[in-house]
C-alpha cells in the first residue's frame, strides 16, 4: 500500500473508532439511565403491591371482626331473650303462688312482720289486696299481733291494687312500706337477672 | 499519483471520516432520545402489572374475609344452638330458683 493509502486508511480507522465510541457511550449512558429508572419504577410498583396487601389485610380483618361482632351481638340478644322468658315465667309463678295458701300465707306473714318492724312505729296500718282481705282471718291477725309485741296493728278494710303482699303504713299514711309482690319482684329484678345468667349460661 | 490526486484522495478520506462521525452522532442522539419512551413504556408496563397484582390481592383478601366470615357464622350457629339447648335444659330449674329467691326476699 502506498503512503497515501496508509494515511487515508488511518484517517478512516480513527473515524470509525470515534464513531463506535460515540455510539457506545450513548448506549452505555442510556443503559445506566434506564437501569436507574427501572430501580425507581420497581420501588413504585412494590409500593403499590405492598399498599394493596396492607389494605387487603385491613379489609379482611375488618370483615372478620365485624362478623364476630355481629355474632356476639346476636348471641347476647339470644341470651337476653332467654333470660327475659325465664324472668317472666318466674314472675308469673310467683304471682300464681298467691293461690297456694300453704306457700303464700307464711310469706305474707313474714312480709307483714318485716314491714311493721321496718316502719319502726308504735302503730301500724296493714293494707292487703282484696283476695287477701277475704282470707286473712282473726287467728292470723292475732298471731301477727302477738309476734310484733308492743306494736299496735290495725287492718285497713280498703283493699290495695296488688296481686299479693302488703303495704304497711303509719296511721296518718305519711310513711309507707311497700312489700307487694310486684314491688318485691321489681326490686329484685337486677339480682334475679344476674342469678338467671349464672344459672342458664354460667356467666 | 500526482500531488493534486494525493490531496484529493486525502480530502475524500476526511469527508468519509466526517460522515462516519456525523452518522454516529446522529445515532447516539437517537439512542438518547429513545430513553424517555423506553422508560415510559417500562414504567407503564410495570405499574400496570403491579396494579393488576394489587387488584388480585384485594379480591383474594375480600374472598378470604368472606369465607372466614361464613365459617364464623357456621360455627356461631352451632354454638348458639348448643347454648340455647343447654339453657333450655336449665330453664325450669332457673325459674324455680328465681321464685325461691323472691319468696325469701326480706
Amino acid at each position: 500500500m502506498s503512503e497515501t493509502g496508509k494515511f487515508t486508511e488511518d484517517i478512516l480507522n480513527n473515524a470509525r473508532a470515534n464513531a463506535e465510541r460515540i455510539v457506545r457511550e450513548a448506549e452505555n449512558e442510556t443503559q445506566r439511565a434506564s437501569d436507574e429508572a427501572r430501580i425507581a419504577i420497581v420501588r413504585e410498583a412494590d409500593a403499590i403491591v405492598r399498599n394493596a396487601r396492607a389494605e387487603a389485610d385491613a379489609v379482611k380483618r375488618r370483615e372478620i371482626s365485624e362478623a364476630r361482632h355481629r355474632s356476639k351481638l346476636r348471641e347476647q340478644q339470644e341470651k337476653d331473650k332467654i333470660v327475659q322468658e325465664v324472668l317472666d315465667e318466674a314472675r308469673k309463678r310467683t304471682f300464681a303462688m298467691v293461690a297456694d295458701e300453704a306457700k303464700y300465707l307464711p310469706l305474707l306473714v313474714r312480709l307483714i312482720e318485716n314491714g311493721v318492724r321496718e316502719l319502726g312505729d308504735e302503730n301500724a296500718m296493714v293494707h292487703l289486696s282484696k283476695s287477701d282481705l277475704a282470707r286473712v282471718g282473726s287467728s292470723l291477725e292475732q298471731r301477727i299481733s302477738k309476734s310484733l309485741g308492743q306494736v299496735k296493728v290495725e287492718w285497713s278494710k280498703e283493699p290495695i291494687e296488688a296481686i299479693g303482699g302488703v303495704i304497711i303504713s303509719s296511721l296518718d299514711g305519711k310513711i309507707r312500706i311497700v312489700n307487694t309482690l310486684d314491688q318485691i319482684f321489681d326490686a329484685l329484678e337486677p339480682k334475679l337477672l344476674i342469678e338467671a345468667r349464672i344459672s342458664l349460661f354460667g356467666e | 499519483m500526482s500531488g493534486i490526486e494525493t490531496v484529493k484522495v486525502i480530502v475524500d478520506a476526511e469527508k468519509q471520516a466526517a460522515k462516519l462521525i456525523e452518522d454516529a452522532t446522529i445515532k447516539a442522539s437517537a439512542i438518547r432520545k429513545s430513553l424517555d419512551s423506553i422508560v415510559q413504556n417500562q414504567r407503564q408496563q410495570m405499574l400496570a402489572e403491579a396494579k393488576k397484582e394489587a387488584a388480585g390481592t384485594a379480591a383474594r383478601a375480600e374472598e378470604e374475609g368472606r369465607l372466614e366470615a361464613e365459617q364464623n357464622e357456621t360455627k356461631f350457629k352451632e354454638k348458639l344452638q348448643s347454648l340455647v339447648a343447654k339453657a333450655s335444659a336449665r330453664k325450669e330449674a332457673t325459674v324455680e330458683k328465681l321464685v325461691m329467691l323472691t319468696m325469701r326476699a326480706e
